[in-house]
């Protein structure tokens, strides 16, 4: 009885895991659509804010310059939203560390996400931000 | 004659027995199978929506760590292997008497390819104390590799593990056990239900987590161990697993693990995690309880950063007072009992952080117990160095 009982909650585990994967397979097929993701997403606020009051026509200059402040303000949207990832997963468990050279991070990062079961889009956020 | 009948069906239920058992083994088997084949469907599902999630982040040091074979390819900045260490110096009086206990645990992390990962820990520690009839502390400095364990990232979904590993029963072991992170010294009285008898399994583990709606993640871990009387390095023989769900926006983390022995009296146990830290306060609240026939109990513990005070928060701000219970109950196997006797603990402590890896710990505890109550002071200091094992730069 107590292993039926077992075998049913594993089936239920896996009909509620498929449930979200699947949930979360559509999802990412509609954000595939888009031509933005999260991180862009972010970065458009700020994109969005400035450029709004810059004119329609613009040289070649203005179209790199914009280039060029879009990869910078995608960049801090990274940080901020890297950070806020690092303090939610990461800060569970210890203080923020300093930060490490970047190939000594990922392999750091690596390990965390075996350790502490860390998703990959956090990890790639986490990781973004403690290499910055 | 109720006697008998008491008798004739113990023969029938011994009779049984065998059956029983290859039942439970076949039940077992069924349940393994379910999990591997989830966790097998959610890798191939996330193998088809790996090509739709749009790769934003193209940080260099990023692509070396991506599970894409894309970015195998174009990245030219492989991780290094790095070294942690962290050490303790920890001073005891318990019950009355004096301990020093010194100890160094350094963790190699070995990084192969894109995708493994080796990494093991050992421990050097002594527990120094008055010998009778010998003047000063004595001991012996003890050695133990608590880990050593090859890890595939299959893909965002899917970690395999082999070789030894901290059991994931509960999430004492697994994370908050190293001296440098644990915010009491002393372990939960619990710790060592279901984690093996050398807090390590030897065998192969899959896990891992992914999110499942904006709401919360998912994590998992599932695993075998094979028994091994092999010391330092010995394990018994057990399956079971551990599932949690974390809600980012909360940072709430509830969970539970379950294990069957598959050994001696093929018992059951049942394990139960939570942690919550508020957003809005520098709080964190943990606790867990197990369930096991060699006892079963909990712990609950909260700890407080004083980074809100509105007066010296220069000082003040380096500053954690931490509190924990804990209850431990006999279970019906009392000759394999964690402990003798039904405990209960009360600590309180203070930690004060000079910086991220080095702080000074300090706790009381008291300890109830039948054949007779007692204080546990504790004062140390604890220290973690990380050192890249290689250029760690971009290059």
């Amino acid at each position: 009885m107590r292993r039926r009982l077992i075998l049913a909650v594993c089936v239920a585990v896996l009909i509620c895991s498929a449930v979200c994967v699947v949930a979360q397979d559509r999802q990412n097929a509609v954000s595939a659509q888009s031509p933005s993701s999260d991180a862009t997403n972010h970065a458009s606020i700020f994109v969005g804010s400035a450029s709004a009051t810059r004119p329609s026509a613009h040289n070649s200059w203005s179209a790199s310059s914009d280039v060029l402040h879009s990869k910078v303000l995608d960049a801090r949207a990274m940080r901020l939203e890297g950070e806020k990832r690092f303090h939610t997963n990461c800060g569970r468990c210890h203080l923020a560390p300093h930060k490490f050279p970047p190939r000594a991070m990922a392999t750091i990062i690596r390990h965390m996400r075996v350790r502490a079961l860390i998703t990959d889009e956090d990890m790639k956020y986490i990781l973004s931000y403690m290499t910055q | 004659m109720q006697v008998r009948t008491s008798i004739s069906e113990r023969q029938h239920l011994s009779s049984q027995r065998p059956k029983q058992h290859a039942l439970n083994r076949r039940g077992l088997l069924l349940a393994i199978l379910c999990f591997a084949s989830q966790v097998f469907f959610v890798s191939a599902v996330a193998a088809q929506s790996a090509d739709s999630q749009p790769p934003n982040l193209q940080s260099p040091a990023f692509s070396s760590v991506s599970t894409s074979d894309e970015a195998q390819d174009s990245t030219p900045n492989s991780p290094v292997p790095v070294l942690q260490t962290s050490a303790g110096f920890l001073t005891l009086s318990d019950m009355g008497e004096a301990h020093v206990h010194p100890l160094i645990t350094p963790v190699l992390l070995l990084p192969i390819g894109q995708r493994w990962l080796f990494e093991t820990r050992a421990t050097f520690e002594s527990d120094l104390a008055e010998q009778p009839g010998v003047n000063g502390l004595h001991g012996v400095v003890q050695k133990e590799v608590e880990y050593a364990q090859l890890d595939f990232i299959a893909n965002p979904y899917l970690t395999v593990t082999v070789g030894r590993f901290l059991t994931p029963f509960g999430i004492f072991n697994e994370r908050l056990y190293p001296v440098w992170i644990r915010n009491l010294a002393s372990d939960p009285l619990i710790l060592p239900i279901g984690i093996g008898p050398s807090n390590a399994s030897t065998g192969a583990m899959l896990r891992g987590g992914f999110r499942a709606t904006d709401a919360f993640n998912v994590n998992y871990a599932v695993y075998y161990s094979a028994s091994s009387t092999l010391s330092p390095v010995d394990s018994s023989r057990f399956a079971g697993g551990r599932a949690g769900l974390f809600f980012p926006k909360a940072r709430l983390e509830v969970g539970g693990s379950y294990q069957h022995l598959l050994q001696d009296d093929h018992s059951n146990l049942f394990g139960f995690h939570f942690a919550w830290q508020p957003p809005a306060l520098p709080l964190d609240i943990r606790a867990e309880t197990a369930r096991s026939n060699t006892g079963s109990g909990y712990w609950v513990e909260s700890a407080y950063r004083l980074s809100q005070l509105p007066f010296a928060q220069s000082q003040f701000r380096r500053a954690q007072v931490v509190a924990r219970i804990q209850q431990f109950y006999t279970g019906p196997n009392s000759a394999n009992s964690v402990l003798p006797v039904n405990t209960n603990m009360f600590e309180f402590g203070i930690n004060y952080y000079f910086s991220d890896d080095f702080r000074v710990i300090s706790n009381y505890g008291r300890q109830f117990a039948p054949q007779g109550n007692g204080n546990v002071w504790t004062f140390g200091v604890t220290y973690r160095l990380v050192a890249p094992l290689g250029h760690g730069d971009i290059q």
